[in-house]
């Protein structure tokens, strides 16, 4: 009577839960078996597609041309050494990886995980307008940076390192605005800090140009009160 | 006649086509020169009374689209032989006005100049700007009858300026140009060229009409172009240009950049050419030399020395990338210096140059944002050049650059080492 009860108890606390356990484990190790299977073959495609994608590039001479406009000295700067074209192989290695990670995880067949795979996977494609509206900001600074401080040092006006750096911040704070707006971060908070900070750049540079320039002001009204001018120049470069 | 030509329009081609040939053919490129195209017709028309009477001739006139009546202009303005005391005029004279195609620019001009020349087979040519006030009827002779009478295919022109008019020329393009292909014309971007019907034909080979050439980059191009390709070259003494004064208000950065960039562009095409060694020699100067008195014109150095110093404080991030430290070191040092003992020497300002064409070559950064970089540069070498040769006559200038001629073509090897190393 007592040994039939043991195995009732037996049965009902730790054989069954046991056997239940591990005929889920039999039947979903093919769907862990097949994920694994699909990430390492992920990883060998993405090697491929790398070995490919950076052949492709050097063919096209994309190295040469993103030093043309200045990109690999903004990777530079941000601390980014690779090549152009390494990087691009290494941003589609990532990217056949993530796809194949996903995919892996969906055969898992886990409905919690499908849950967060299905959340994650709509979100996604604003996650990669950020990162691309930030890169693109980036670079469009650096390269407008660049061209303020040569066209104002060549203009001769002597705040042209302030000036071009200004240039550069609001592209870039222009930029991260749009992003964390793509991303539905705090959309009245950006809105505002947006404004708070290009309305401070505006009085800051009108405060700068007031202070600073009014030697300036003082010598262009002279000229104009007084009919002072300039000495001339009749150079001919050509 | 090329029935295939994509630029001679329908109209063109009739025009042409009665004429079958002619032995020379005067082009002049024209946009909204009304005022002063018509004593450039004038003095061409004169120049082939006057010396070519016997030669069936043509007057070209490709325009690029004028609104102020330029090819009336052309059209109607004819010479009074008696005032020039001209018994023969000359009796097979055509002149044509048209509107060019193509890209808008001096080169797409000269392309239709060229194309006509061909298919007129013509022995030799001419073009001469628009805006000429000192062209006289003996420009046309000087730049002609090398290439008719002395076998020559092209003849630059060789002009007496005052001694800080074309900088640009003085202390860069002639300076390198001789350095690099070993031949010492004075003013390889001179705009006004004789040529023969064999170069031109030449030229039309050569897959440039929708590049910078068409647009502003033609005269050292066709310069190069007959020196690279060992052609006979000479030049020809013109007396003074003096033309319509120029746009005021033109961006001097965006005219160095046009000039150096075509020069630098050439470099490429031409490397095998330039990389022989040996020293430069002098071409055959035709014309009889004489000094021209010209009017002294105003020079701000002290605004030239500002922009340097700003130049050299602001943009020395980037001149990191382009040149050495030491030559970044040495122009810290002059941009420190005070306007009395102002000076950049010919040596590192020869290296400076030398360097941006290797920072184009190697493509370091936009092409553009190297050269126009390079103005603040080239201001500090104008200035230190006017402070040295303030009391200095024409005629010693021109020895004074005769040495920064010598400093190029000594640094030469400098250059042709750096050229194939890698950034």
């Amino acid at each position: 009577m007592n040994n039939e009860l043991f195995t009732n108890v037996c049965n009902t606390i730790l054989t069954g839960p046991l056997k239940d356990f591990f005929q889920r484990l039999i039947a979903f190790l093919p769907n862990l078996l097949s994920s694994i299977i699909i990430f390492i073959f992920g990883l060998f495609l993405g090697w491929i597609f790398k070995r490919i994608i950076i052949k492709i590039a050097r063919l096209c001479n994309a190295d040469r041309f993103c030093a043309k406009v200045g990109m690999t000295e903004a990777f530079g700067k941000v601390g980014i050494k690779d090549n152009p074209s390494r990087l691009l192989g290494r941003l589609f290695y990532w990217l056949v990886v993530i796809i194949f990670a996903i995919i892996a995880l969906y055969v898992l067949k886990v409905p919690a995980i499908e849950n967060l795979l299905e959340r994650f996977l709509l979100y996604l494609p604003n996650i990669f307008i950020a990162v691309l509206l930030i890169i693109v900001g980036y670079l469009l600074g650096n390269f407008l940076e660049r061209a303020t401080l040569i066209a104002a040092v060549n203009a001769g006006i002597q705040l042209s390192g302030l000036l071009a750096r200004g240039v550069k911040i609001l592209i870039f704070v222009f930029a991260v605005a749009m992003a964390l707006e793509q991303l539905g971060i705090g959309r009245n908070v950006v809105v505002v800090a947006f404004t708070i900070l290009f309305s401070g750049i505006v009085f800051a540079l009108a405060l700068a140009f007031g202070l600073g320039g009014k030697d300036i002001a003082k010598k262009y009204l002279e000229k104009r009160v007084k009919g002072k001018k300039e000495k001339e120049d009749d150079i001919q470069h050509l | 006649m090329p029935e295939n030509s994509e630029i001679l329009t329908e109209k063109t081609r009739q025009k042409i086509e009665g004429l079958k040939e002619v032995d020379i053919l005067v082009g002049i490129p024209s946009y909204n020169n009304a005022r002063t195209i018509g004593h450039v017709v004038r003095a061409v028309e004169a120049g082939l009374s006057k010396y070519f009477s016997n030669y069936k001739a043509i007057l070209v006139n490709s325009d690029g689209g004028s609104t102020d009546g330029t090819m009336d202009v052309v059209k109607k303005a004819s010479v009074d032989h008696d005032s020039i005391l001209v018994d023969q005029k000359v009796e097979r004279f055509h002149k044509i006005a048209i509107p060019y195609m193509g890209i808008p620019g001096k080169g797409s001009a000269f392309r239709t100049v060229f194309e006509i020349a061909t298919a007129l087979n013509a022995k030799a040519c001419a073009v001469v700007d628009s805006d000429l006030r000192s062209i006289t009827p003996e420009w046309i002779e000087l730049l002609i009858k090398p290439v008719l009478e002395e076998g020559y295919d092209y003849v630059a022109p060789y002009y007496h300026r005052h001694k800080y008019d074309g900088t640009i020329t003085n202390t860069i393009v002639y300076p390198i140009t001789r350095a690099l292909y070993g031949k010492r014309i004075r003013q390889p971007i001179g705009g006004d060229f004789g040529f023969s019907g064999r170069l031109a034909a030449f030229y039309l080979t050569k897959d440039v009409w929708e590049s910078d050439v068409a647009r502003f980059g033609i005269d050292i191009w066709m310069t190069t172009t007959a020196v690279a390709n060992a052609f006979k070259v000479c030049q020809a003494f013109l007396g003074a240009k003096i033309h319509d004064a120029k746009d005021p208000g033109a961006d001097l950065s965006a005219m160095l950049y046009q000039v150096v960039n075509s020069v630098f562009d050439l470099m490429e095409e031409y490397a095998p050419a330039w990389k022989r060694d040996g020293e430069s020699e002098s071409v055959p100067t035709f014309g009889f030399v004489y000094a021209v008195g010209l009017e002294p014109i105003r020079v701000n150095v002290d605004r030239m020395i500002e922009k340097f110093k700003l130049g050299v404080q602001e943009l020395s991030v980037l001149y990191e990338s382009i040149v050495p430290g030491e030559l970044l070191h040495l122009l810290r040092t002059v941009a420190k210096a005070s306007k009395d003992s102002f000076a950049l020497p010919d040596d590192a300002w020869v290296r400076i140059i030398y360097h941006f064409a290797l920072a184009c070559h190697r493509k370091t950064m936009s092409e553009e944002h190297i050269l126009k970089s390079l103005t603040p540069l080239y201001l500090g070498k104008v200035a230190s050049f006017v402070i040295e040769t303030w009391e200095s006559t024409a005629e010693e200038v021109e020895q004074r650059l005769e040495k920064l001629c010598i400093a190029y073509e000594r640094e030469k090897p400098y250059l042709k080492k750096r050229w194939k190393q890698k950034a």
